[in-house]
């Protein structure tokens, strides 16, 4: 048999290729095979494949995947297959990628409840001002622009500046 | 004041059971409890899961040290899980003094409780610090305050893993914030045999909480026993958490209420017929499964729920629930005991605390 694509060199090379439902065979010789397997190697590997899909399903993990905490020796890929964390400092190491994982989580990704009393008044008063400005956002969602107008004037009281951010 | 660090005997625990069982509080025909844990971690030390085991040791020592000086009972007794047989964790677990994880963990970890068992302290659990509250009947308010006054002493004293913007850090993402799971455990028969108990699964869930089994996470739901917690530690305050499964606690026990009603006028003699037979079972049995077992004590405290039956107290029902779990039955015996040895202690034991042998 004739290699179907130069038609002069013997066809040693039988291939079967399935395109949707349709079943054909190609017939070629070596070299011309060989022009077909460099056409095929530029399909992703299985391996591209699954890295894209990565990308789409957690864009962060490749960005973040040669991140390794300073402190604990823990990498973000090791968190991510274990769900757990090292130490307290990966959360700042790994901030990145947490942050939207917290929010998938959570619905949220900032603190407003309990402040240890070590942690000091200044943070107390971060906090508390955090929670007014969440309920200032609600109370003008729902239009009700009383409340807002006293949750402005609380804001204001708390952070003592009228133009606080 | 008293600090006992070498282990007590568990035996002693055996033949009773903490005050939460008492079926005392509001609501307590169908919340039998309210429990609130924190989880907490000290500063400039890594998590368990990286902690080798000088820092482990270290971490036990401190964290245990410091529960020591802030006196937050007066009766406070430590137990160190590595010293004790698995049969004495097991006992732990089911008293819910420790978790599971805790039971199963590696290396210098322990816990420490009140005679009460109202609060209880784990240390080296998933992390450094986990201190639990639990209270009779739908009491969550309460255990918060018990539990923010015990955090607060602790606090003093030990420097906790906090950021500003992500709260108390723990060691999975899932606790951060607040740290805090608040569970209430609903005794709920009747909307589980009127197939209604789907639609309170789905309600719950849109409001971000969850529904577990008897052992929390991943447990088996056994004799008509849920639990109702929070999923979600961060963006809301503790006492904002609290109100949501606060709101949700009344409509799931009208709901359940409105099940039995449903149930008495529709087939009053099939429903005291189901509930005497269950009672029959536990006076009589020879041989009792701890599936069965639950089974039919659901039975009974719904019957004594609806004055069904007047001859059995609450915290009886509620105790039994406990004390026939494999562990305590071990250690009622003061022995290893197979599961078929077990089945029959379990139906002896059953009878002896009904009085009808």
């Amino acid at each position: 048999m004739k290699c179907e694509s130069c038609n002069k060199k013997h066809a040693t090379v039988h291939l079967t290729e399935i395109v949707g439902t349709v079943k054909k065979e190609r017939h070629l010789c070596e070299d011309c095979a060989q022009g077909i397997n460099q056409q095929l190697a530029k399909i992703p590997s299985p391996t591209e494949i699954l890295t894209s899909l990565i990308n789409q399903v957690a864009p962060e993990i490749s960005e973040m995947s040669k991140i390794v905490c300073p402190v604990c020796g823990l990498s973000y890929l090791e968190f991510r297959s274990h769900g757990r964390l090292g130490c307290p400092m990966d959360y700042t190491i790994f901030r990145k990628g947490l942050v939207p994982l917290l929010e998938k989580m959570h619905g949220s990704t900032q603190h407003v409840g309990k402040v240890p009393s070590r942690a000091g008044k200044e943070l107390i008063k971060k906090n508390e001002l955090m929670q007014l400005r969440n309920e200032l956002n609600k109370a003008v969602e729902k239009e009700d622009y009383e409340k807002a107008a006293e949750l402005r004037d609380r804001i204001y009281e708390v952070s003592g500046d009228t133009d606080e951010d | 004041m008293k600090f006992q660090v070498t282990p007590m005997k568990i035996s002693d625990l055996a033949d009773n059971t903490g005050e939460w069982l008492r079926g005392t509080g509001a609501e307590s025909d169908i919340v039998i409890s309210s429990r609130i844990r924190l989880a907490r971690n000290v500063a400039r030390f890594p998590f368990l899961s990286r902690a080798n085991v000088k820092q482990k040791r270290e971490l036990e020592e401190v964290v245990r040290n410091k529960i020591k000086e802030a006196e937050i009972t007066s009766d406070l007794r430590y137990i160190n899980l590595a010293d004790i047989d698995p049969v004495d964790r097991l006992f732990l677990v089911e008293r819910h003094l420790i978790s599971r994880e805790h039971a199963g963990g590696e290396g210098e970890r322990g816990v420490a409780f009140g005679k009460s068992e109202t609060v209880s302290l784990m240390v080296n659990e998933e992390d450094h610090l986990r201190i639990q509250v639990i209270r009779s009947g739908f009491e969550l308010k309460e255990a918060w305050k018990t539990i923010d006054e015990v955090d607060n002493k602790l606090e003093k004293r030990l420097n906790y893993a906090y950021s500003s913007r992500f709260g108390y850090l723990t060691a999975c993402p899932t606790n951060v914030g607040t740290g805090m799971r608040a569970s209430v455990m609903m005794h709920l028969p009747a909307l589980g045999m009127t197939h209604h108990i789907e639609k309170v699964f789905n309600a719950v869930m849109k409001l971000g909480l969850v529904v577990r089994g008897l052992y929390g996470e991943g447990t088996q739901v056994s004799g008509d026993l849920y639990q109702i917690s929070n999923q979600f530690t961060l963006g809301k305050s503790e006492v904002e958490i609290i109100e949501i499964i606060e709101g949700v606690i009344p409509r799931i026990t009208s709901y359940e209420r409105m099940a039995r009603k449903a149930l008495i006028s529709e087939n009053r003699e099939q429903l005291e017929d189901r509930i005497w037979r269950s009672y029959g079972m536990l006076k009589v049995a020879r041989i009792i499964s701890s599936e069965e077992i639950m089974h039919l004590l659901s039975q009974v405290r719904m019957g004594v729920n609806l004055g069904i039956i007047n001859d059995i107290e609450m915290k009886t029902l509620n105790e039994l629930f406990i004390l026939t779990l494999p562990g305590h039955l071990q250690k009622l015996e003061g022995r290893e005991l197979t599961s078929q040895q077990r089945n029959i202690i379990r139906a002896a034991y059953v009878r002896k605390r009904l009085e009808m042998i």
